[in-house]
């Protein structure tokens, strides 16, 4: 413990240095900004900057380049708050009730609890990080196929907060969004399903497109033709003090935001599941677990700080495989250590050991990168809302353009593009027909994990589905996520049974 | 009114940066360095290379594009700009695609790797090694079996001793169906007459995460990858699949050392589209050249990823080429993988 706050100490020495704090300004700077830009996530921000880094230090370039991939969790909730676009594939959830906020005239109030949440989430991230890392490293490889599995079921039973008015609208939308997710190269046999031949489909259907199509394109689309209300986003009262949470949200939201930042960290640790899961996750346990879960979707304020709070304790989260194990999780992260091995470092066990003023100053950077973060979001909230002040019809064509560059940049690929298209008119449609996007998107995400971690598994147990209940973690999970689905039942059913013996 | 004005200017402001950000190749400004000293300057490169990465950022493939790419440049080698440019899909047949197109164009160059053997081979690819013109082979990569620190094999033999004890009682763990490292399970398989579970994985890092976790017990892994881990004493070889023994690993053994008659090696290198101009191609052969011999390239390339350095020169390179296509459909034919 005293060893580590001095190598904490000494890691600052490292930070606070006004180069090194210049370049994790200039990091947190341009992640909030790639963040808020629809489809431009960090992995596509990550891979342009990193040529401006090689000629700087090692330490200096990896501050920047990690203040890059967490400021983009900050700035991810701007747009979806405003304009009910998604900044980055983490951010999604925050659509589902930040957006009905912003257009009741509490965009201030969303805005500031996302910021604040985001920063309690990165903060205690990188809190846990300091100190438990090693011993988490060892957690997080007692997770195997059996126990993503279990996980991804969990992630599933979700859904049903999510399906909106009608539950079998919701569950179609899911079960599209499942069958999205199988296409592509089988990972086990190598043969292409449903790619029709396409080349660029074998690699299968990448979120973001389907997500900044049915969240983006779609929803500029109804907003062009339906004149949707956003006179309560004109008048939001917008002084700075009005952005700090109510006393009232801190108290609906501050056991959310404490969950978050716990199952963010957590899930954020496992390789393969990331910040996205992590912020779907949080938001249906804080349903799941809501005394007025018929709020959600409409405009709770825990909505916003649920996914905000875990998608930022995922991102820290997501260094701990990578620095102790030398394992990237994401795409993200594994620029991160495509990075590290060009400057000549070597991520992994020996890290700690062999460049301790590597490590610890960039965990001590994360510590002064949030609160810039915070500061930052806080300070430039009042100007980022006057967006909305832009004609609609300027903003809607600006907005359509960032969706489709941040699409061409995932693979530098036009079909990226069309695809987004597509998948904004489908979206156009199930607006149109009332049918919920999120759903969609949920099970296109987990669906993936879901399938590959089954698969591995029954490998693994020669066929047996014992193997998920065989092992502690995943017999865990799934007894969790069968509650989740039959509890209610239950109750239902006990209630009608005693409803019968009172009439009886 | 003003305000909207200028917010308007501030959206289209940010609309150039994501432009830049989303639709740039990480530009270099070599344009500072001095001009070649040389009297008669080149014809080419008259502008910028475009290099091809046809994986995404961070893998193999790319961090060579990189390290090449920061080298040549630190040293001011080639007088014009270098930009890298991630194609990822496919397994590779999107960038390699997109690089046969632009046929007899030497403004393209992409790096080589295992699929660009295999994906035409199974018929993933529209295009194959006959599309392209090779330029220069720089390093040979291998695969090396590793197992936990606290294993009970200690070598290949006791691993085959088991699985025929126990056929399916050995977990191995590895990439999709058609990569290196699932190739050689299979060729292990073959000639050792065992039978193992293979469980696929989606990344290198998840493979490696599921051998630490105790969740398979083999994995085939390139050297460089798990260097770090063997260093920290989590995991070790016990064979690898070179012909030689490699540096870094001399105390492991071969698998024709084992007495099993396997050996696979990689080719990392560059190659041009089809018909490039050949003074273009004897160009670019040059300066890879002189960066296989610099101290840099050793240091920040053969050293950190545990390589086997072997420059081969055009002609050379292209019947390596030929060779290693020829070695994988031999190898796809007997596993029965090759597309009919």
């Amino acid at each position: 413990m005293l060893e580590t706050f001095s190598s904490l100490l000494y890691g600052f020495t490292v930070a606070i240095t006004p180069i090194n704090i210049l370049y994790c300004l200039i990091g947190v700077v341009t992640g909030t900004i790639i963040g808020a830009l629809p489809g431009l996530g960090p992995s596509a921000g990550l891979a342009v900057l990193l040529p401006i880094t090689f000629g700087a230090d090692p330490v200096s370039g990896i501050i920047m380049l990690a203040g890059i991939y967490y400021g983009a969790m900050y700035g991810g909730s701007i747009t979806s708050i405003l304009i009910n676009t998604p900044g980055d594939s983490a951010a999604v959830m925050t659509t589902l009730d930040g957006y009905p906020l912003a257009q009741r005239g509490k965009a201030g109030p969303a805005m500031g609890m996302a910021a604040f949440s985001s920063f309690i989430g990165g903060t205690f991230g990188v809190i846990v990080f300091t100190f438990l890392a090693p011993a988490l490293a060892k957690a997080a490889l007692s997770f195997g196929p059996p126990e993503y599995f279990a996980l991804m079921v969990l992630g599933l039973t979700t859904l049903s907060g999510m399906t909106g008015e009608s539950p079998v609208k919701g569950f179609i939308s899911a079960l599209v969004g499942l069958f999205l997710g199988i296409v592509g190269l089988d990972l086990v046999t190598g043969k292409p399903r449903f790619t029709f031949g396409m080349m660029e489909l074998f690699s299968g259907i990448d979120f973001i497109p389907v997500a900044m199509g049915v969240f983006g394109i779609a929803e500029i689309i109804v907003a062009a033709e339906e004149k949707v209300n956003i006179e309560g986003l004109k008048n939001a009262d917008l002084r700075w003090h009005k952005l700090f949470p109510s006393a009232m949200d801190w108290a609906r939201s501050k056991w959310v935001i404490a969950r978050g930042s716990v199952i963010g960290f957590i899930i954020g640790m496992l390789p393969g599941a990331g910040a996205t899961i992590a912020s779907f996750i949080s938001y249906g346990m804080a349903k799941k677990v809501s005394k007025h879960p018929e709020q959600f979707g409409t405009g709770a304020i825990e909505g916003v700080a649920a996914p905000e709070s875990a998608n930022n304790a995922a991102s820290t989260g997501a260094f701990v495989p990578l620095l102790t194990l030398g394992v990237p999780g994401s795409a993200s992260t594994a620029i991160l250590m495509g990075a590290l091995m060009m400057f000549g470092l070597r991520p992994g066990p020996m890290l700690f050991e062999r460049n301790p003023e590597f490590v610890w100053g960039l965990i001590a950077s994360m510590y002064v990168g949030n609160i810039m973060l915070i500061l930052m979001v806080l300070l430039f909230v009042p100007v980022f809302v006057r967006v909305l002040q832009v004609p609609k019809p300027s903003l809607n064509a600006v907005v359509i353009a960032f969706i489709l560059v941040g699409a061409y940049s995932l693979n530098n690929s036009m079909f990226d593009v069309w695809l987004t298209i597509g998948f904004g008119l489908l979206g156009y449609f199930m607006k149109k027909m009332r049918y919920p996007g999120a759903p969609m998107v949920l099970a296109l995400v987990l669906g993936q994990l879901l399938e590959t971690s089954m698969r591995q598994s029954l490998i693994l147990s020669e066929g047996s589905f014992s193997i998920f209940f065989a092992r502690p973690i995943s017999a865990v999970l799934m007894v969790i996520a069968l509650s989740a689905i039959f509890l209610p039942l239950i109750k239902s059913m006990l209630k009608r049974v005693k409803v019968k013996n009172v009439s009886a | 009114m003003k305000i909207k004005k200028i917010l308007t200017l501030i959206l289209a402001l940010m609309l150039v940066v994501s432009l830049v950000v989303g639709c740039s190749s990480t530009p270099k400004d070599v344009g500072k360095k001095e001009e070649p000293k040389k009297e008669e300057k080149p014809a080419y490169p008259e502008r910028a290379i475009e290099f091809v990465v046809p994986f995404s950022a961070g893998g193999g493939s790319d961090i060579l594009a990189r390290t090449i790419t920061k080298i040549i440049t630190d040293k001011g080698w080639v007088s014009q700009p270098i930009n890298v440019v991630n194609k990822p899909g496919g397994s590779g047949s999107i960038g390699y695609a997109y690089v046969a197109e632009k046929k007899g164009n030497p403004y393209y160059i992409a790096t080589v790797s295992s699929s660009f053997y295999t994906a035409p081979l199974l018929g993933n690819s529209p295009v194959s090694y006959k599309d392209f013109q090779p330029v220069a082979g720089l390093a040979m990569d291998t695969l090396a079996l590793f197992v936990r620190e606290d294993s009970e094999f200690t070598s290949i033999k006791q691993v085959i001793e088991k699985a025929k004890a126990e056929p399916k009682g050995i977990a191995i763990g590895g990439t999709s169906g058609t990569s290196d490292d699932a190739v050689m399970y299979r060729v292990l398989q073959d000639k050792a007459g065992i039978e193992l579970k293979y469980v696929p994985f989606e990344s290198g890092g998840q493979v490696m995460t599921a051998l630490l976790g105790g969740h398979v017990d083999l994995v085939w892994a390139n050297p460089g990858e798990a260097l770090n881990q063997v260093e920290a004493g989590k995991a070790r070889a016990i064979v690898v699949a070179s012909s030689e023994r490699i540096p870094g690993f001399e105390n492991v053994p071969t698998l024709i050392e084992e007495g099993i008659n396997a050996k696979l090696a990689q080719f990392r290198g560059v190659v041009m589209p089809k018909d490039a101009p050949p003074e273009a191609v004897k160009y670019m052969e040059d300066v890879l050249k002189k960066l296989s011999e610099s101290k840099e390239w050793q240091e920040m390339y053969i050293e950190k990823n545990s390589i086997t350095p072997r420059f081969l020169g055009h002609e050379e390179f292209a019947k390596a080429i030929v060779e290693l296509s020829d070695m994988y459909a031999e190898i796809f034919e007997k596993i029965g993988a090759t597309k009919k």
